[in-house]
């Protein structure tokens, strides 16, 4: 779906932003992007859907190239950013003028997701919905566009506590074989259970990129009473509940992803990481 | 899927627009049928066109000066031929009919009051229209003859290909950068002129005893040349600011 081969990016002619980067993303699955502010998430969405041009290197969505700004590639794309543009529209008339542009566009589904947002004027005028009603009508509008390609950029921003729920069975329900969604987050918790794939930015590279299901073949995610110090550990938190750790799966165990203990544990210690998945 | 260009695409945008704008271009043509009320001579119409214009096309890309709306504008999906030729339908055809519509309206409106408050019987003219009349208006594009009407719109066009340009390169201040812009190419092209005077009419003394009665009545193959050469120049001048236009969109980054 997703194809980026050695790519250079900068806003400036002094700091690359991105320097050699590749990246293949299937469909079929959730791709949940990770990374520390400033390392280029929202860059390479941008990139990815052509609003921004690398100055280096090769980027197909699709098998077309974003660049380009086709049409027939951007019916199969939407792009839902972390700031929202200023829209002088309702609801309503949002639907009306942009939905025509998405052939595959559900109605039936955009009301839905609205309902399940619990927005039930269809008049209000976008400009007068908070951040977080704003953000809510345009995930559904998004989900319902059905695009081969959903991109989003710290959807969860603005969203309250329940509406963070809703958004994740949203997007699970949303997702089909040919569809491919790339969520980019800080707020690793909110995307918990709904990501199928890791992908970690680090140093403007990615720095991991694994399935859920080959993280926890490899990998354990356990809270034990007192300090283990076995070489099965990579990572270790003393908090209040107890010591989280991540330690090498050598006992075929399962055990369930923490994404945030994963995050912290590539951070301090990626050699390790890197080595055991390669 | 047709990949170069759609006519329902076309339409689309051009939706997209009135549907966005309904509130804002009701009031704006509302005011100018008041303004054309009060004042309906052919030389405030035309210059109100020209301003009102102007200000219209500085404001076509506008939404590039805000990220995410320039983000959402290049991801409709919709090509950048698509979506130039929209604005150029709506900074020209669109623009243009509606001044003729609320410049008749008011006219109309304007006169029929004037009449009937000072009890006067005077007809509606309509000299915006008039072609038989010298286009003047102390610019280089007087020297387009023959039909002032037609002179008129080569003007019209001319000022809102430029600010159009304007306002797909400046992200911000579109509106005085590009008057700003303007003002440096006219000196620029002020400099070549008098060099090339100077070159063909020798010092600047021959210059300063000609007044431009004597240039424009001269019918010498030199000054023909240079009026026809304006004249082309002045012509492929709008399409080439548009083509500009749809390569600085095709490149644009947000």
């Amino acid at each position: 779906m997703i194809d980026i081969n050695n790519v250079d990016f900068s806003y400036s002619r002094h700091t690359k932003l991105l320097s050699g980067l590749s990246l293949q993303l299937e469909a079929g699955r959730i791709h949940g992007l990770l990374g520390k502010n400033g390392e280029g998430k929202s860059t390479l969405l941008k990139l990815i859907s052509g609003l921004d041009f690398p100055s280096k290197g090769k980027i197909e969505v699709m098998g077309l190239n974003p660049l380009k700004r086709q049409p027939e590639l951007l019916v199969e794309i939407f792009f839902l950013p972390e700031e929202l543009p200023q829209l002088n529209l309702s609801i309503e008339n949002y639907e009306k003028v942009y939905s025509p542009f998405y052939p595959n566009f559900s109605l039936e589904q955009f009301n839905q997701y609205l309902k399940e947002f619990e927005i039930e004027s269809k008049t209000d005028m976008l400009n007068k919905l908070s951040h977080g009603q704003k953000k809510k009508v345009m995930i559904a509008f998004g989900l319902a566009t059905n695009t081969k390609l959903l991109l989003m950029d710290e959807p969860t921003n603005g969203l309250d506590i329940p509406s963070k729920g809703q958004f994740r069975r949203m997007v699970a329900s949303g997702l089909s074989d040919d569809r491919c969604l790339l969520i980019s987050t800080h707020q690793v918790h909110d995307l918990d259970s709904l990501i199928d794939n890791i992908i970690i930015m680090d140093g403007h590279e990615i720095v991991f990129n694994q399935t859920i299901e080959n993280i926890a073949a490899k990998l354990i995610f356990k809270v034990s009473d007192r300090k283990e110090q076995d070489d099965s550990v990579i990572y270790s938190e003393d908090t209040l509940r107890g010591l989280y750790q991540v330690c090498e799966n050598r006992t075929s165990t399962e055990s369930k992803v923490d994404i945030e203990l994963l995050f912290n544990a590539i951070f301090a210690n990626k050699n390790r990481i890197k080595q055991l998945f390669q | 899927m047709n990949t170069t260009f759609s006519f329902n695409r076309l339409v689309l945008m051009l939706k997209r627009y009135f549907i966005e704008n309904k509130n804002k271009e009701i009031m704006y043509w509302g005011i100018l049928i008041l303004v054309f009320t009060l004042m309906h001579k052919a030389e405030t119409a035309k210059s109100i066109l020209y301003i009102m214009g102007f200000i219209f096309a500085a404001k076509q890309f506008k939404i590039f000066a805000y990220t995410p709306g320039g983000m959402h504008y290049l991801l409709i999906p919709a090509t950048h031929l698509e979506k130039l030729i929209s604005n150029i339908l709506l900074t020209t055809v669109y623009f243009f009919t509606m001044m003729v519509i609320v410049y008749s309206i008011g006219n109309i409106v304007g006169t029929s009051l004037y009449n009937l408050i000072f009890s006067h019987s005077d007809p509606v003219t309509w000299e915006f229209f008039n072609s038989a009349n010298t286009h003047s208006f102390g610019n280089s594009f007087d020297l387009i003859q023959g039909n002032a009407f037609f002179s008129m719109i080569v003007t019209f066009l001319t000022i809102q290909s430029i600010f159009m340009l304007g306002s797909v390169y400046f992200k911000r201040g579109a509106l005085g950068r590009t008057w700003l812009t303007l003002f440096a190419f006219t000196i620029l092209i002020g400099i070549i002129e008098l060099f090339i005077l100077k070159g063909l009419f020798g010092g600047m003394s021959t210059i300063r005893n000609m007044n431009s009665i004597n240039i424009m009545s001269d019918s010498s193959t030199t000054i023909t040349m240079i009026e026809n050469g304006f004249k082309i120049f002045s012509y492929l001048l709008i399409p080439y600011l548009w083509l500009v236009t749809y390569f600085r969109l095709t490149e644009k980054q947000v």
